[in-house]
């Protein structure tokens, strides 16, 4: 059957030799020296992304500057809003544990300086650890800061630490995202900002719609237990459910 | 507000699904192609447009043939010729962007579609090409042809149309066409068998060797030939079978498998057997033998050549080709054969000087060459590939062509972002002639993949005609480069850069071409002639000036050193003795098994072979690139009487680019504009010859290759 298949592909060839020019016979004679192909889909799509990637790097070093920057601020924006709902979760997390703006501002502060230290070190290639491990103990993240939620009604001091330790893997994530991304290689520092930008605009996004929302509809403070626990704990279960799954 | 919400969000999913529902129904091949320079919507196309758009395509084509058939009108040039030129544009819409993907892009949709599509076409092409009325409108016109005043170009496009007729047995008797059609089903049931045997006979040997076996190889090989025996485990259920491969190592007569066991392997036993069982294939006197089926082939082709009016079935090929008769091929290839002997005879030497070195005794024989030469080679012309690629990036050599084609025709070529192609390794360049205005799109796609086939070759998406308003091209290379490692640059070897020079020489070709009628431009001509374009351009790629300014290293920004491209220039000459003469034995033996008259009776294909071979004087260690039997692309392909094609080919690029060499410049601007108006613009619409003779004053000379393969004695 094989060859029929080879020889009636010749005669196609043949028929279509006025479009090729180079000879179409080497494709028969191709398939006698070398074999059949092999579709592998897997490696199909892997060569696909590989690709993927290559082409955006080309497009963006095709353009001037501020389109460019403005690409990866949108990019970082989109990392958050839609694609980084475990971020999401996060800074909602962050979000319900406040009692106080003062409070929030100052964790969502050191999230920030945290996750963009680990994003650039990262994405020079100086600091590397696993994609899985890193992605679970993010989902494992997640979990703590709604199950502290819960758990005590004032956020602690040693609260910020923590919330430092979990941006700096947060960060990690992230840089993970935008190496598969691409990232020029003449505008890299600025990129990575333009990058980092749009993930602060993202996260701040997260937070004054998460507000609006809870004012809005709810007519309620957001710090009411009311909202706090039940929402705290949706996060955690979510949290831990994809805990789980990247672990298993 | 809530409401409001929801309403929205609403109404966008529902126009969402609206809308994708309506792409799924519009077949983009029954569209106009709106898009910048019409290049096809490849995202648009899926793979079920392809079917209906070809049904559709072979309908209108026959229906447009009835209408020229049935014009009540007297055949004129117009209302035949024309019209036959204009018709079938669907058929070739949707026919270009299917090749083209099948092979670049291929899936096992695609494949399937393929062979379903393939007997159609063949049957859709039989009823034009046997199509008497059409045949009678255009011999009406071609009778007429003194009173007609038609350029010289039109002149050509109705000789060329009346001949394809008469080639297709036009002017038979009925007798005759019936004798002709029975002679080609048959000829056509004896090359599938061939093709058959010879798959099943090149699968069908394996060397299995064991750990100790292994001698001489290389990691990589013996990882390869360990994979090898692991797929077959795989690919079996019986334990026997396992057992057979398990832990061992395979090698086969696929030329990729054997090769590198030929060059390493120090198990000059082993060597032995494989490459017996690779010359041997067809030849094994059981049941997948080839050698009757070929006689056969051979002989029905001289009959229908004496039924058709040629002397033999060479003849017959030739009349269409830039060489005429098997006199002026014989006499190209004799010419040749004499000093690539030679050279071949001092290459044996070479070897067999290495050999004694060592301590062995015996003679070299053909399954020492790869080893032996392999020794030489280090020795004489050692060159180390990766202390070159560092200074050919794709991106580099790129620009290196481009410069070149913009020394010697003012081309430019702009990259274009915004347009989205079959898949996002390939690239897209509007090219822009001297004074600015649009010539063509080219399209480069170089990175090897799973589902592209192998090998390099150039095509185009939309083809180049002034008939009926001013249509530009758009052209495709596609070679297999490896693809890069993270986010480094591609690196090429020298080999990929001569092949990406190759390919976009017949690119220049396609994009140049400027002719009113479309059958007629870019890629057209003759198979000896077309390669001529292609091979011409790669005499830059190795031109140390050229080399120069486009080789610096990815990292540090220097020039390839002197030394290096010296060395790299050498190295072409390595190992020419062999590869001549196995070519030329080749080509020599294809000619002789089509210059047998009909009446010939060969009883046995290898004495005829060995004949053959013995009349010109081939030496043992050698063997013609393909043997009879297993001679694919005379017997199973289109080459028949034109396997010569590339040798002659390279005569002609040898001489034209001597041209630039007499002239002091490789850049001269008298000689390029020359080599673009007589040649690159020209596509078939002229004889080849003479197209040569413009540019060149004269007819090709055969030295300046003898020189450019050190095949002139000064080696």
């Amino acid at each position: 059957m094989k060859v029929i298949n080879i020889i009636l592909l010749f005669l196609f060839f043949l028929i279509n030799h006025n479009i090729h020019s180079h000879n179409p016979e080497d494709f028969m004679i191709a398939e006698i020296e070398r074999g059949q192909m092999n579709f592998e889909n897997e490696q199909i799509a892997l060569e696909y992304g590989a690709a993927l990637k290559r082409q955006r790097i080309r497009r963006l070093s095709a353009m001037p500057f501020i389109k460019k920057f403005y690409i990866f601020v949108k990019a970082g924006f989109e990392h958050i809003i839609p694609q980084g709902i475990d971020h999401i979760l996060f800074v909602l997390g962050l979000f319900f544990s406040c009692m106080t703006l003062r409070a929030l501002l100052w964790q969502v502060t050191a999230f920030t300086v945290a996750h963009s230290i680990t994003l650039i070190l990262a994405a020079q290639g100086l600091v590397q650890l696993r994609g899985d491990i890193v992605e679970a103990i993010i989902a494992l993240s997640i979990v703590w800061v709604a199950v502290e939620n819960c758990l005590y009604k004032e956020t602690s001091r040693w609260r910020y630490l923590i919330v430092f330790a979990f941006g700096l893997l947060h960060g990690l994530g992230f840089a993970a995202l935008l190496t598969q991304y691409g990232l020029p290689k003449d505008n890299f520092i600025s990129m990575l900002l333009a990058f980092n930008v749009g993930v602060e605009f993202g996260q701040l996004a997260v937070l004054l719609i998460a507000f609006i929302l809870i004012k809005l509809f709810l007519k309620k403070n957001w710090y009411s237990d009311e909202i706090k626990i039940p929402a705290s704990l949706m996060i955690a279960i979510i949290g831990l459910f994809w805990f789980i799954e990247r672990v298993v | 507000m809530k409401r409001l919400i929801l309403i929205t969000v609403l109404l966008f999913v529902v126009s969402c699904q609206q809308e994708s529902k309506m792409n799924s129904t519009i077949n983009p091949f029954f569209q106009e192609w709106n898009s910048s320079f019409q290049v096809p919507p490849f995202l648009d196309i899926k793979d079920e447009h392809y079917m209906p758009a070809y049904e559709q395509g072979m309908k209108e084509n026959l229906d447009e043939i009835d209408e020229i058939v049935n014009n009540a009108e007297v055949p004129t040039f117009e209302n035949t010729i024309e019209e036959l030129e204009r018709s079938g544009k669907l058929l070739s819409k949707v026919g270009r962007v299917f090749s083209n993907l099948a092979s670049s892009n291929t899936n096992p949709s695609l494949q399937e579609l393929q062979r379903n599509l393939s007997p159609l076409l063949s049957a859709h092409y039989d009823k034009i090409s046997l199509n008497e009325g059409l045949f009678n409108r255009v011999d009406a016109v071609w009778k007429n042809r003194k009173n007609l005043d038609l350029t010289s170009e039109q002149s050509k496009l109705l000789n060329d149309t009346r001949k394809g007729f008469v080639r297709s047995g036009a002017l038979l008797s009925e007798a005759q066409k019936e004798r002709i059609s029975e002679i080609n089903s048959k000829i056509s049931g004896l090359s599938t068998s061939f093709g058959q045997n010879l798959l099943a006979e090149t699968n069908g040997f394996e060397l299995i060797l064991d750990k100790n076996d292994l001698d001489g190889l290389s990691e990589d090989v013996i990882a390869a030939a360990y994979d090898a025996a692991s797929q077959k485990m795989d690919k079996t259920d019986s334990d026997e079978e396992k057992e057979k491969y398990n832990n061992k190592y395979v090698f086969t007569p696929h030329r990729s498998s054997m090769y590198p066991f030929l060059t390493e392997s120090t198990r000059r036993d082993l060597r032995e057997q494989l490459y017996n069982s690779y010359v041997k294939r067809g030849d094994n006197n059981n049941e997948t033998d080839n050698k009757e089926i070929a006689a056969q082939i051979a002989k029905l082709r001289a009959q229908r050549a004496k039924i058709m009016g040629y002397k033999t079935h060479a003849h017959f090929i030739l009349d269409d080709n830039m060489l005429k008769t098997p006199e002026e091929v014989y006499d190209l290839l004799i010419k040749l054969w004499k000093p690539a002997v030679k050279r071949a005879k001092a290459e044996v030497a070479d070897m067999q000087a290495v050999a004694y070195a060592e301590g062995h005794n015996f003679k070299i024989a053909a399954w020492d060459w790869w080893h032996y030469s392999e020794k030489v080679r280090k020795e004489k012309y050692d060159l180390d590939e990766s202390a070159i690629k560092p200074y050919l990036s794709l991106d580099n050599v790129l620009q290196g062509v481009f410069n070149t084609t913009n020394k010697l025709w003012g081309l430019n070529f702009t990259e274009i972002f915004d347009i989205d192609l079959y898949h996002p390794d390939a690239r897209i360049w509007e090219v822009t002639d001297k004074d600015g205005s649009h010539l063509g799109i080219f399209i480069g796609d170089y990175f090897t993949r799973s589902n592209k086939r192998g090998g390099a070759w150039m095509s185009s998406f939309k083809g180049q005609s002034n008939l009926d308003g001013v249509e530009r091209p758009i052209v495709v290379n596609v070679c297999n480069f490896p693809a890069p490692v993270g986010d480094n640059p591609a690196l090429l070897s020298f080999d990929n850069v001569v092949t990406l020079f190759h390919e976009f020489g017949h690119a220049m070709h396609g994009t140049l071409t400027n002719v009113k009628y479309g059958s007629m431009a870019g890629t057209s001509g003759p198979r000896d002639f077309i390669e001529l374009p292609s091979q011409l351009l790669e005499h830059w790629a190795s031109e140390p000036q050229v080399l120069k300014s486009f080789a610096t290293h990815y990292e540090t920004g220097e020039s390839i050193p002197d030394e290096l491209i010296e060395k790299l220039l050498n190295a072409s000459k390595f190992n020419q003795g062999f590869i001549n003469t196995e070519y030329l034995a080749a080509s020599l033996l294809d000619m002789d098994w089509h210059t047998i008259s009909a009446d010939d009776d060969i009883k046995d294909a290898n004495n005829f072979e060995l004949a053959s071979m013995k009349n010109v004087g081939l030496i043992g260690e050698i063997a013609p690139r393909y043997r009879t039997t297993y001679f694919a692309h005379i017997f199973s392909g289109g080459y028949s009487s034109g396997y010569y094609s590339y040798v002659h080919a390279a005569v002609l690029d040898s001489d034209a680019f001597e041209a630039f060499k007499e002239a002091g410049d490789v850049f001269d601007s008298n000689l390029a504009s020359r080599l673009r108006s007589s040649i690159y613009s020209k596509g078939s619409t002229e004889e080849a010859m003479d197209l040569f003779i413009k540019f060149r004053g004269r007819k090709p000379v055969i030295e300046p290759l003898l020189k450019v393969r050190g095949l002139d004695g000064s080696e």
